[in-house]
């Protein structure tokens, strides 16, 4: 209870101030509780141990790091406390009705809206909102990964941006930092390998666990796969997304995508082999579509598959002499078939045709017409 | 020489084969053509028309079983008239044929006077049927390996799945262009042949065509029939020995269609991860250092207590200066790690206004400040507070009032305490 009698001190403290000090000021522009000065707030709040209970039981902690807060991207701009907690403007404060911690959250990220409109509109139609709205209190809010206090810069750098996702989802960080794309972004810095956003979007994050999301991944893994500039650097093909479309899978996940993006498919994409959030390098020996492990990869869908069933797949080969030359040859040799084969069709049809005209027009009531 | 007069060519049984081999072929043909073709507008258009892919490749397989259904009574009727009624081999390519087609070719370049006359099947008849012949059996073994491409595998190089694709896909090429080009031509364009609707052709086109033939059936030279005696005793080999290839070749069809499912039913694995898996219990204080415990902190000497103004002295330099990482730290922040003598890690109370602009004059409404000595002079942030024992009754904030002030109001305390 001590901590009531406290804020009701401080208060009165900083009414005392605010009339003795700031009465010009004051009536000049009028009692706007925006113009309350931060450290009028810090004056308590500055307070690491300032904490509150809540009725569920747990303790609130009320402390802001002035400090932190000067750092963020708030504080820079001179925003005040106020700003966001615009239903304080006197002490006591209007009682707290969060139930507990997570519940106080919920109530406040709401004011995010009032600054950020477009993107709290693209987060309202993401996978965390819609769990919010279906009950799920754990999913993510505005604060839970910018913070409510010291919002920083959210992608610089970049690897702050798996260890915001992290927070929440670090079974799932614990497979990406060791994949091909996460090794690179945590151990060098990379700047061209995806973070989470770069699949998942950043406010309107899509469920990932959905047909259409699914039937759509080859999309996006291409983004940067078919980008010559980036795929140089790192001396890997563009023509996976061709080799992937020519095949069987590729073909049938392309016109699912475009003609019925929401209906299931068990036809393979990008991931199913090359793994989600774990992906490696294909020259891994770790990697799941390495030859050695390829076999394995495919039984997840085709369980009877033995030995030789792999090599069915051209690995993102186009047949050549060396590569897959049954495919080359056959192909090669239909080339050449097709064009003789028609062509002569066509040279002795219409060589029969013409006689036949001709013969109309020479030979009236010929034998042959 | 009556135009009228009609020549029968084909039998019932004859023509509904074709409708079912037409049908059939054209079936494949409309769904697998832009299965070949897929990424070209046209053909994602079309099938798209159809149903959607899933639908197109049902058809796909339908029309295949009906075709290879067709084909299996084919073989058995020839094998009947082979090897029962032991007909004429029409149909048997010779090396006449080739003679024939080239005898065409100078007919119609004007090199040679007559045009040839050409038995009941001519070389451009032979030459599709038996390109259809060689077409089935294609499509037939490069669809069963894609059909069914784990159980291919166990037997032959996996790489030839993708290249019975290519295969089945130039042939299927071939097929179509042959039957737009030769076919249309030679029984739709050239002339109108009736020969798989009434199953009869004119006399026009039996001279045309078929002059040998004609010949033959004017000269009465009808193939004659076995005796229905011999014909009894064939049947009695040919028919269990039909029954038993047919059976075969039944059955063969069925394994060709049913004989793996494992590729179209099973479903990729999902991410077997914990999506949810929150590094720890949500933190309060998500950024910045930990409040250090009870224990980390520092008491301050016993002369400290009730100091607030820290800043006064250890930002210049009295006492220790402040480590350059606290710069910017203001009074108010300093007991949350820096312990006050004698009292628990207690909130500090530090209005953050400074001290310049704090006023003296009406600071003690109520009382005389007493002159006597030993009244101890409250910190200079106290100046202008009048509640007291909001903090101090409780020790919620600077020193605890001692047991004997229990019971004095706010109003009594600067009568010892000199407020600054």
């Amino acid at each position: 209870m001590h901590l009531c009698r406290f804020h009701f001190l401080i208060a009165l403290l900083c009414a005392a101030a605010l009339a003795i000090l700031g009465a010009p000021l004051a009536n000049a522009q009028g009692p706007n509780p925006a113009q309350v000065e931060n450290k009028t707030c810090l004056a308590c709040h500055a307070n690491r141990d300032l904490a509150m209970k809540l009725p569920g039981g747990e303790t609130l902690s009320v402390y802001t790091d002035e400090a932190q807060f000067n750092a963020s991207v708030h504080g820079k701009r001179g925003q005040r406390c106020t700003t966001c907690h615009a239903n304080i403007t006197a002490y006591p404060h209007p009682a707290v009705t969060a139930r507990d911690r997570r519940d106080y959250a919920l109530q406040m990220y709401t004011v995010c809206r009032q600054c950020h409109e477009k993107v709290y509109q693209q987060a309202i139609d993401s996978i965390h909102s819609k769990d919010i709205a279906a009950g799920n209190r754990n999913a993510a809010v505005c604060t839970d990964c910018h913070t409510a206090h010291y919002t920083t810069d959210p992608h610089n750098p970049r690897s702050k941006i798996p260890q915001t996702c992290r927070q929440c989802h670090s079974t799932i960080f614990d497979q990406y930092k060791s994949s091909v794309h996460g090794a690179a972004l945590l151990d060098q810095s990379n700047p061209d390998v995806p973070t989470c956003v770069e699949c998942h979007g950043v406010h309107q994050i899509a469920d990932p666990t959905t047909n259409a999301f699914r039937l759509k991944s080859p999309e996006l893994c291409a983004t940067c796969h078919t980008d010559r500039a980036k795929m140089k650097k790192y001396n890997l093909s563009t023509n996976v997304l061709n080799t992937y479309v020519a095949d069987f899978h590729g073909s049938t996940v392309e016109l699912f995508e475009k003609q019925s993006p929401d209906a299931p498919t068990n036809k393979a994409v990008c991931y199913d082999c090359h793994g989600v959030h774990d992906i490696r390098s294909a020259k891994d020996p770790k990697s799941s579509v390495v030859k050695e492990n390829l076999l394995k990869t495919c039984q997840q869908c085709h369980p009877d598959a033995t030995t030789d069933f792999p090599s069915s797949w051209m690995s993102h080969y186009d047949a050549s002499p060396t590569k897959y030359p049954a495919v080359y040859y056959i192909n090669l040799f239909y080339t050449i078939l097709i064009p003789v084969v028609i062509g002569g069709m066509l040279a002795f049809v219409l060589l029969d045709a013409a006689r036949r005209i001709l013969n109309r027009f020479q030979k009236p009531g010929s034998h042959s017409r | 020489m009556s135009e009228q007069q009609h020549y029968v060519r084909f039998s019932v049984a004859q023509r509904i084969e074709h409708w079912v081999q037409m049908l059939s072929f054209t079936a494949l043909a409309l769904t697998g053509i832009p299965q070949k073709f897929v990424g070209a507008g046209w053909a994602e258009t079309w099938i798209k028309v159809m149903g959607g892919i899933e639908i197109v490749r049902v058809i796909h397989h339908a029309a295949a079983i009906v075709m290879a259904l067709a084909c299996i009574y084919h073989v058995v009727v020839v094998g009947y008239k082979i090897f029962v009624l032991r007909v004429r081999w029409t149909m048997f390519p010779r090396l006449d044929d080739l003679f024939d087609a080239l005898d065409v070719v100078r007919y119609n370049l004007g090199l040679a006077k007559e045009r040839i006359k050409l038995a009941r099947y001519s070389f451009e008849e032979k030459a599709e049927y038996w390109a259809f012949v060689w077409g089935a059996i294609i499509m037939g073994v490069t669809g069963f390996m894609m059909w069914n491409p784990i159980n291919t595998a166990r037997f032959l190089p996996g790489d030839l799945i993708p290249a019975a694709k290519a295969a089945h896909g130039g042939e299927a090429l071939l097929a179509v262009l042959a039957i737009l080009v030769w076919h249309f031509y030679g029984v739709h364009i050239k002339t109108f042949s009736q020969a798989m609707f009434s199953g009869k052709l004119t006399r026009a086109q039996m001279e045309h065509e078929h002059a040998l033939e004609l010949e033959r059936i004017e000269a009465g030279q009808v193939d004659p029939s076995p005796e229905p005696e011999t014909i009894k005793k064939r049947e009695r080999v040919f028919i269990p020995v039909a029954a038993i290839l047919s059976a075969l070749m039944l059955v063969s069809l069925f394994l060709f269609v049913n004989y793996e499912q494992t590729a179209i039913t099973t479903l990729p694995r999902r991410a077997q991860v914990q999506v949810f898996a929150p590094i720890t219990p949500t933190p309060t204080i998500r950024a910045g250092a930990p409040a250090p415990t009870a224990a980390a902190l520092k008491e301050l000497p016993a002369s400290h207590a009730g100091r607030t103004t820290c800043n006064n002295c250890h930002a210049n330099n009295i006492g220790p200066k402040n480590p350059a990482d606290h710069a910017g730290r203001t009074d108010a922040t300093c007991t949350a790690c820096h312990k006050m003598p004698g009292a628990a890690p207690a909130p500090t109370v530090a209005p953050t206004t400074k001290p310049t602009t704090a006023p003296g004059a009406p600071a003690a409404p109520t009382t005389q400040p007493p002159t006597t000595g030993g009244i101890k002079v409250l910190p200079a942030s106290h100046a202008g507070r009048t509640i007291c024992n909001a903090c101090h009754e409780t020790g919620a904030a600077g020193p605890k009032n001692p047991a004997d002030h229990a019971g004095r109001t706010d109003a009594t305390c600067v009568a010892c305490h000199k407020l600054p």
